[in-house]
């Protein structure tokens, strides 16, 4: 073979070749995983006996050490007991196995490494509306531990660059004994390489997604939860980007390590429907979930506020108020507009503070910001009487002499 | 043509056979510990890899295993030399009246003052406030209180690793030599070798007084400079980090005004 001489532009040839070639074997859409079809590959007890996930294993136990002892963990016992309820709920076989740790750090995310232990972003609690979404990504964590994910990734990368090792170097060998020059295939085969690798990433996405939502309605959870976290994912990010005048990043890229949120939504869907069945009850025990993040509830929509994104904490509010308006709500959406600070938006922000109050579960900061607000339109007298209502809720807040001193 | 390319093979091969690199820094007063010191050895930090044939690192925790118990029967045997009394730390709890958090929160701060010295002394982004000043950097107050509370003089921290090339990969490396014969030339796809670093903190004042980095192994898959798991292998690699500390500049250099 020689691609000099038939007189084809080799760089033309490649970059076509690459994208046929990668279109034919790693595309991006990926056909949807049959929650049936995924079993659990460990038992409870599981311990790894092969060489390779022995060392995996000891290399996690020193990132378990360091992220336990991290002072970024949220350590409130009676969330943490809460979350490790559930992650013994939906683990499958493995649920007295898997720890499960929470992080301060206000994103939506969550990781599951591969000796079993798990780590919640913050963020993930103010997102869900429910114990069954909460439940649904810790059901999809559990799954790549269920569907030992890292090790057959592992072993996967390993594979194909074992191949590829030996695959450049005799065809770089043969080349140069035939005297052809074959650096275009080896730079093909390293893109079909890499690109296999993310596909591969991706499938392990979509069997942790169907995974999960077997188990999730395996223990009483409406699986179609876990589409409208997805859902609500989406039209955070669409209202994030809105915000910036940019478009919200689709995913389905080639080089994308999950597979598109749209798609993912789209098969969670089928799913659920697959894994429900029919007369039985679902619940997604939102009292519950309420409750259990009652005491950090603040603070969670306190690191989204200060994270500067309107769109995204203007979505979230709106809908978490989806199941009803309450003033903590109204107060955190006037401050969106009072950190934006752009023209009219502390008019914005002192009628929400306004509506805020309305509310007999306001925080006393709504107060003190109505206050502030007031005094600042020129409305004293009504200004000073929010004042005294947050001094009155609050004596000892760090800025109450002051306070004091504005409105004696 | 074919001649040229295997001239350039060994040129590049030759130098690479036997590598083995040491830098050090110490703070400018600094004298290596003598005589009657008493040192702390923290956990150290090893791990030993297979090179796969594609060129991963893949732990193995058998010879990690093996790796740390003969590189702590090292140490504890080369400082005994030098007359110190030392403990060596297996765990973060093993230290009376210090708590698991405090030596965890002092490995963590060495971990990034670490990175710093990396990068300032050794990367190449230069401070030219630290300019001949030696190795100035401090671990503060919580190292002090370290030593107060536990009654030592020095602190190690250590962290070593090494990566032994799979047969797979040395097949790989054969073949690339072979190829020099028909032109096609890849004598040093490398992939094995060690990486080691300590650095002593002075309890007293809590600063980093010294600092080494070890680098040993060749470009060619296959040929190594030190084997972290065998006893003789783990002795030479503290020799070669720690055997030759040097005092800091203004004690070797005492007439010298800088």
């Amino acid at each position: 073979m020689c691609w000099r001489c038939t007189g084809f532009d080799r760089r033309a040839l490649l970059v076509g070749g690459g994208v046929a070639a990668a279109s034919l074997t790693t595309g991006a859409a990926l056909a949807r995983i049959r929650p049936a079809d995924m079993q659990p590959l460990v038992g409870p007890g599981f311990r790894p006996t092969d060489t390779d996930e022995i060392g995996l294993w000891q290399q996690m136990q020193r990132v378990e050490e360091e992220v336990s002892g991290s002072n970024l963990l949220i350590k409130d016992p009676a969330l943490i007991r809460y979350l490790q309820d559930i992650i013994g709920t939906v683990g499958g076989p493995a649920t007295k196995d898997m720890r499960i740790y929470l992080a301060h750090i206000p994103d939506f995310n969550a990781v599951m490494f591969p000796s079993g232990f798990a780590v919640v972003f913050s963020g993930l609690l103010l997102r869900m509306r429910n114990e069954a979404q909460l439940a649904g990504v810790i059901a999809h964590e559990s799954g790549h531990f269920l569907r030992r994910h890292m090790i057959r990734s592992w072993r996967d990368t390993k594979r194909k660059g074992d191949i590829f090792a030996i695959g450049s170097m005799a065809l770089g060998v043969a080349g140069g004994a035939a005297d052809v020059y074959m650096g275009d295939i080896q730079q093909l085969a390293e893109l079909g390489t890499i690109l296999s690798l993310f596909r591969y990433s991706r499938e392990m996405e979509a069997e942790a997604d169907a995974m999960g939502a077997r188990l999730l309605a395996q223990n009483g959870y409406p699986a179609i939860e876990m589409a409208n976290t997805w859902e609500q994912l989406i039209g955070e990010e669409d209202a994030s980007a809105r915000h910036r005048r940019k478009r919200r990043d689709r995913g389905g890229s080639l080089f994308a390590t999950h597979p598109a949120p749209g798609a993912r939504m789209a098969d969670l869907k089928v799913s659920a429907a697959e894994v429900t069945v029919p007369g039985r009850t679902y619940d997604s025990r939102r009292a519950s979930y309420l409750q259990a993040i009652a005491p950090i509830r603040t603070m969670l929509l306190d690191d989204q506020v200060k994270l500067n994104d309107p769109g995204a904490s203007q979505y979230l509010i709106e809908t978490l108020a989806r199941d009803g308006w309450n003033g903590f709500l109204r107060y955190y959406e006037a401050e969106v507009w009072r950190l934006r600070n752009r023209q009219g938006d502390d008019v914005r922000a002192a009628q929400g503070y306004a509506v805020a109050v309305q509310y007999p579960d306001a925080p006393p900061d709504a107060w003190r910001w109505h206050g502030l607000s007031l005094i600042k339109a020129g409305r004293q007298a009504e200004g000073r009487a929010a004042l005294s209502r947050y001094l009155a809720l609050q004596p000892n807040a760090p800025d109450a002499p002051f306070i004091r001193q504005m409105i004696s | 043509m074919r001649l040229r390319c295997i001239a350039l093979a060994l040129v590049l091969a030759v130098p690479a056979t036997g590598c083995v690199q040491t830098r050090q820094y110490a703070d400018l007063q600094f004298t290596p510990p003598q005589g009657d010191y008493r040192l702390l050895v923290m956990r150290p930090d090893v791990t030993v890899n297979s090179v796969t044939t594609g060129g991963m690192n893949q732990p193995r925790a058998d010879w990690t295993e093996q790796a740390r118990t003969n590189l702590i029967a090292a140490l504890a045997a080369q400082q005994a030399e030098r007359g110190g009394k030392v403990k060596i730390l297996a765990h973060r709890n093993e230290l009376p009246g210090v708590s698991e958090e405090e030596v965890a929160d002092l490995e963590r701060l060495l971990a990034a003052v670490g990175n710093s010295i990396a990068l300032h002394k050794y990367l190449g982004a230069y401070l030219p406030s630290k300019n001949r000043r030696g190795l100035d950097y401090t671990l503060g107050e919580d190292a002090v209180a370290l030593g107060r509370k536990s009654g030592y003089d020095y602190a190690l921290f250590m962290y070593a690793e090494d990566s032994i090339v799979s047969g797979g990969r040395v097949a790989l490396q054969v073949l690339g030599m072979a190829g020099c014969i028909v032109g096609f030339c890849a004598p040093n796809i490398g992939g094995g070798g060690q990486f080691a670093y300590a650095s002593l903190v002075d309890l007293k004042t809590g600063d980093v007084v010294w600092f080494n980095v070890v680098q040993a192994g060749s470009q060619i898959a296959g040929i190594k400079m030190g084997d972290l798991r065998t006893p003789q292998g783990s002795a030479q690699l503290v020799e070669r980090l720690l055997g030759r500390m040097k005092p800091g500049y203004a004690i070797r250099h005492p007439n010298v005004r800088r």
